[in-house]
């Protein structure tokens, strides 16, 4: 089991989540963060954190988001750790409610 | 509620001025630390209770005193803190001795089979059984997120307040929207000991999440030019001779003022860190310490692990989960404590010994 940084994500990453973690389970990417699932330890603190509920349990991620459990794992083996917060993007608010933004993501 | 310390063991420690030397060191005040020394108590193994936290509770207190927990048996809702009130009550019968605010740094085993624990305080322990009830870790103080200021820490910038006194007399900023941050706000501007020369709170929005009075006092004082309240955030500093002279801080308006000081106290809350766990020898799985299902006993032989910070297969993170593995570990622990003994099992209704070690009357039964 792991946790799952999901869609809602991508263009706002608003880095709440990195400074409750625990073990320094998230990766940060240059508009996404992943979670290390070698790394997570399942606590939970990270979910209530996230402005934009983009954070959930593997076995609660929806049915047509499946392929970000696999994405966070490949994500967080090349990019850097993030432990403190940070500024969010200056558009991030404008793309918090939006969907469907994998088109968007840079790696 | 807090726990009464047994003054009768913390002074037989301070007048030996070596280590404590117990049954059993319990690492975590949480629930599942909390029911451990219960679960021991009924073993009649005296222990020792360590936590980073000032208080009990772990989690339950930390991340939601206030919040339903609708899964523990026979209690169809409580709060956290209630679950915390009511195992405090039901472990007073044993005396532990609350060790609070500490963190254990070292723990080692010692040639006579027995484990030496140290704590960031200096206290030491030599002990036959060591319970490891540590969750997601020790609740460390959010800090301040601004390149460069963390210089100051501990001689300016400070995200707790040992020693009030340090602060009398001095212009001080105080930075959140808690209790914390509200509370030592008014002991800092009344008149007493530790008034300051002049107290600016800030906080990022004109909401608080601290007590109403307080906010209300706050504001009452504000009115009355004791004190200033301001609505922004700290985006940078300025320093001159290697000191912090003045924060600046960016309004909800977008404008940026430079605010002098002599002091900045933060309170931003508390996170779990996991901490020095991980080196100390046990096996690891993912962060969390790997047990048997019998004795949830790590891979060194006499240190257990329950609750959050353990794994197995089929593992839920539960309290009541945690509640079992307690009282499995605690009668896995009595053959290092007492190894001539036979524990036999007994129930806390039936049994007059168990009744004699809680110090409740033996029910007569018609």
């Amino acid at each position: 089991m792991t946790h799952v940084v999901l869609d809602s994500c991508i263009r706002c990453k608003y880095t709440d989540c990195v400074d409750v973690c625990p073990v320094d389970a998230f990766r940060e990417g240059p508009n996404f963060l992943a979670i290390d699932p070698d790394e997570c330890i399942d606590c939970a603190v990270c979910i209530p954190e996230c402005p934009v509920n983009a954070i959930v349990p593997e076995e609660d991620v929806p049915g047509d988001q499946l392929g970000y459990i696999e994405l966070n794992a490949e994500l967080a083996k090349k990019w850097p750790t993030i432990t403190k917060r940070k500024p969010a993007p200056a558009d991030a608010d404008d793309w918090k409610d939006k969907k469907n933004k994998l088109a968007h993501l840079l790696r | 509620m807090k726990p009464t310390p047994n003054p009768a063991v913390t002074d037989t420690a301070r007048s030996h001025d070596g280590p404590i030397e117990t049954d059993a060191v319990i690492i975590g005040a949480g629930p599942v630390g909390l029911f451990q020394v219960f679960e021991l108590g009924l073993l009649e193994i005296k222990v020792h209770v360590v936590d980073s936290l000032a208080y009990p509770g772990g989690q339950c207190i930390e991340l939601y005193p206030d919040k339903p927990i609708y899964d523990i048996p026979a209690v169809p809702v409580c709060t956290g803190r209630e679950l915390t009130d009511n195992l405090l009550r039901q472990i007073e019968p044993f005396g532990a001795s609350f060790h609070f605010g500490q963190e254990v740094s070292v723990l080692r085993g010692e040639a006579d089979g027995r484990f030496y624990l140290e704590t960031s305080k200096g206290t030491r322990f030599l002990t036959k059984t060591v319970f490891i009830a540590g969750g997601v870790g020790s609740f460390q103080p959010r800090t301040l997120k601004v390149d460069g200021i963390e210089k100051f820490d501990g001689t300016q910038l400070f995200y707790r307040v040992r020693n009030p006194a340090q602060f009398a007399g001095k212009n001080l900023v105080i930075v959140g929207g808690g209790d914390s941050a509200l509370d030592w706000t008014l002991n800092f501007v009344q008149e007493g000991p530790n008034k300051a020369e002049s107290v600016i709170l800030l906080h990022r929005r004109d909401g608080f999440r601290a007590a109403p009075a307080s906010v209300a006092r706050m504001r009452e004082l504000c009115d009355a030019l004791e004190m200033q309240f301001m609505v922004g955030q700290v985006s940078d500093f300025e320093e001159r001779d290697g000191r912090l002279v003045a924060i600046k801080v960016t309004g909800g308006d977008g404008v940026t003022r430079v605010v002098p000081l002599d002091m900045l106290l933060v309170f931003f809350g508390l996170s779990p860190k996991l901490g020095p766990i991980a080196q100390w020898g046990l096996a690891i799985e993912r962060k969390q310490l790997v047990v048997d299902t019998e004795k949830f006993e790590t891979s060194i032989p006499g240190i257990f692990a329950v609750g959050d910070i353990n794994t197995y297969p089929g593992k839920k993170k539960l309290i009541l989960s945690g509640f079992h593995e307690a009282a499995l570990a605690a009668f896995a622990a009595s053959p290092y404590v007492f190894p001539e003994k036979r524990v036999m099992l007994q129930y806390t209704t039936t049994s007059p010994k168990l009744h004699k070690v809680l110090g409740v009357e033996s029910p007569v039964f018609d």
